[in-house]
């Protein structure tokens, strides 16, 4: 309950510091160099009907996943290699050596409901991300948007790029629209390469589902190596969430969500 | 051309294969004895009736080498059941204690630990997945529930679920489809040895397929219904009555 309040609390902080202080940085775009724009930085609509209510739904179904699924870590704040870890056995991980003993985050953690909203909004998550995905291969999304153009691949692009990020300069959103070429590809290697392994690390721990397709303790060599895989892909996410946040700040925080919830 | 008939004979058996696939697969087989409200109950439904389908055949769980057993094998929550009778069994080394089986079985009958280990057995190296995160592999020795049912007579027709108590105060319900599993035994020995009491003595379930809060330990009786109504809240267990899912596939 207190904990609820306390992240709630967080978020709003969070949310307003970005708000209020972010779009100072995003003062100094003077010395951006002048790149080749693709093709769909001509479309009206930012962001079509499809991105946007996706979007939404995987913010609130991500933010339930990672809330149920730290409860469901510090029931048992271990993380183990290969099939077997136990309470003793020599561990990976184990949050008592970070200050939280494990009377302490046992009571923090509600494995019962934990496990309920994790498998919910899982299939919440998975059936939206579907939807998303094959609804932009149906449609040109992921084609025009996402898949870098072919002039966008050379070192020259893609180090003039790296350039203004590390100054904290974001060229893509000042010149109208289209996505950098390291926002396409990180988009992308999202979708397609780290998403299909947070779902199969996710179900590589089910009894049932390894029973059904025993591949799934071959592929990672063992379902406590799947769980640490697992919990590693949840603090990759958040470090993405968090730089993907910035970013969005950085380019201009209300224009940037009123274009994800308006499409304008 | 070629490509048209297979495609069309494909189509024409694929609903044989299908029910081929769901043989003896009944609504419990997919569905919960009671759903929850809400998404969550709708969830439920999807994660049992996905896990299900893709279990239609009954795959074995995953038996590993006899180099990866934890021996000795961890012991967690109840390990000694402050219950009287449990404790008069224990000091007379289970010599006493009886297994009833009631319900919809043909001839209800009581079994002694010597009957039960004299039934055909079965010995697996598998692993325990806890829910809460952990797992460890153990050699459990026993028979298979559907073997100790047999002894009874076996399920009568009406029969849809087993319901199993606990010295420790617990009750689960499985399924037929659980129940019929080769891997679902009462087991008596671990690793080799007598099941010790931190691990359940004298007899656990194993369902190899599910989380342990579907692994009783200490097993009291077993009785076969066609209704899970009238058990604790009536959700079928006590980790359900709980708030648990009932079905621990995942």
């Amino acid at each position: 309950m207190i904990l609820s309040v306390l992240r709630r609390g967080a978020l709003f902080a969070l949310c307003w510091r970005l708000a209020v202080e972010c779009p100072s940085v995003t003062m100094d775009h003077t010395s951006t160099t002048e790149l080749p724009r693709s093709a769909a930085d001509t479309s009206t609509t930012v962001h079509s009907y499809n991105v946007r209510i996706c979007h939404w739904v995987n913010v609130v179904a991500c933010a339930y996943l990672l809330w149920s699924g730290v409860h469901i870590f510090l029931d048992f704040p271990e993380l183990y290699w290969g099939h077997t870890g136990y309470r003793g056995y020599p561990a990976a991980f184990r949050l008592a050596d970070w200050g939280l003993s494990w009377d302490e985050a046992g009571a923090l953690g509600d494995r019962r409901w934990g496990r309920n909203y994790h498998f919910t909004f899982a299939w919440v998550f998975l059936i939206n991300g579907l939807i998303y995905v094959a609804w932009n291969l149906y449609s040109t999304h992921f084609r025009n948007r996402m898949l870098p153009a072919r002039d966008e691949l050379t070192v020259a692009h893609v180090r003039a790029e790296l350039r203004d990020q590390v100054r904290w300069r974001s060229r893509s959103h000042a010149s109208g629209g289209s996505y950098g070429t390291l926002q396409k590809t990180s988009y992308l290697m999202l979708i397609f390469v780290y998403v299909p392994l947070m779902v199969v690390t996710g179900i590589a721990q089910s009894p049932g589902f390894t029973a059904a397709m025993p591949v799934l303790l071959d592929l990672f060599g063992g379902r406590q190596t799947a769980r640490t895989l697992h919990t590693i892909g949840t603090v990759a996410l958040v470090l993405f969430v968090t730089v993907h946040v910035l970013e969005v700040a950085a380019a201009g925080f209300f224009t940037k969500v009123r274009s994800m919830i308006t499409g304008k | 051309m070629s490509n048209r008939i297979s495609r069309r004979r494909w189509l024409a058996s694929a609903p044989a294969l299908g029910g081929l696939l769901l043989t003896g697969c009944t609504r419990e087989t997919f569905v919960p004895p009671r759903v929850r409200g809400g998404l969550i109950g709708a969830a439920d439904v999807l994660t049992m009736s996905t896990n299900r389908l893709l279990l239609s055949r009954q795959p074995l769980a995953r038996e590993y080498s006899r180099t990866d057993v934890a021996d000795p094998f961890p012991t967690w929550n109840q390990t000694n059941p402050r219950n009287e009778e449990y404790q008069r069994h224990a000091s007379e080394g289970f010599r006493n204690w009886r297994l009833p089986i009631t319900g919809l079985v043909a001839r209800p009958r009581e079994l002694s630990l010597d009957e039960i280990r004299s039934l055909p057995a079965r010995t697996q190296i598998t692993a325990h997945v806890c829910e809460q995160g952990w797992s460890a592999i153990g050699e459990w020795t026993g028979a298979p529930l559907q073997r100790v049912l047999e002894a009874a007579g076996g399920v009568t027709p009406a029969a849809r679920y087993v319901v199993i108590d606990t010295f420790d105060r617990w009750y689960e319900s499985y399924d037929l489809f659980e129940v019929e599993h080769p891997q679902t035994i009462l087991a008596y020995g671990l690793n080799g040895r007598d099941l010790p009491r931190g691990n359940g003595a004298p007899l656990r379930l194993r369902v190899e397929r599910q989380c342990g809060y579907k692994n009783l330990k200490f097993l009291k009786s077993i009785q076969v219904v066609d209704s899970i109504a009238g058990f604790g809240r009536g959700t079928g267990g006590t980790n359900s009555d709980f708030g648990f899912h009932w079905f621990a596939g995942v």
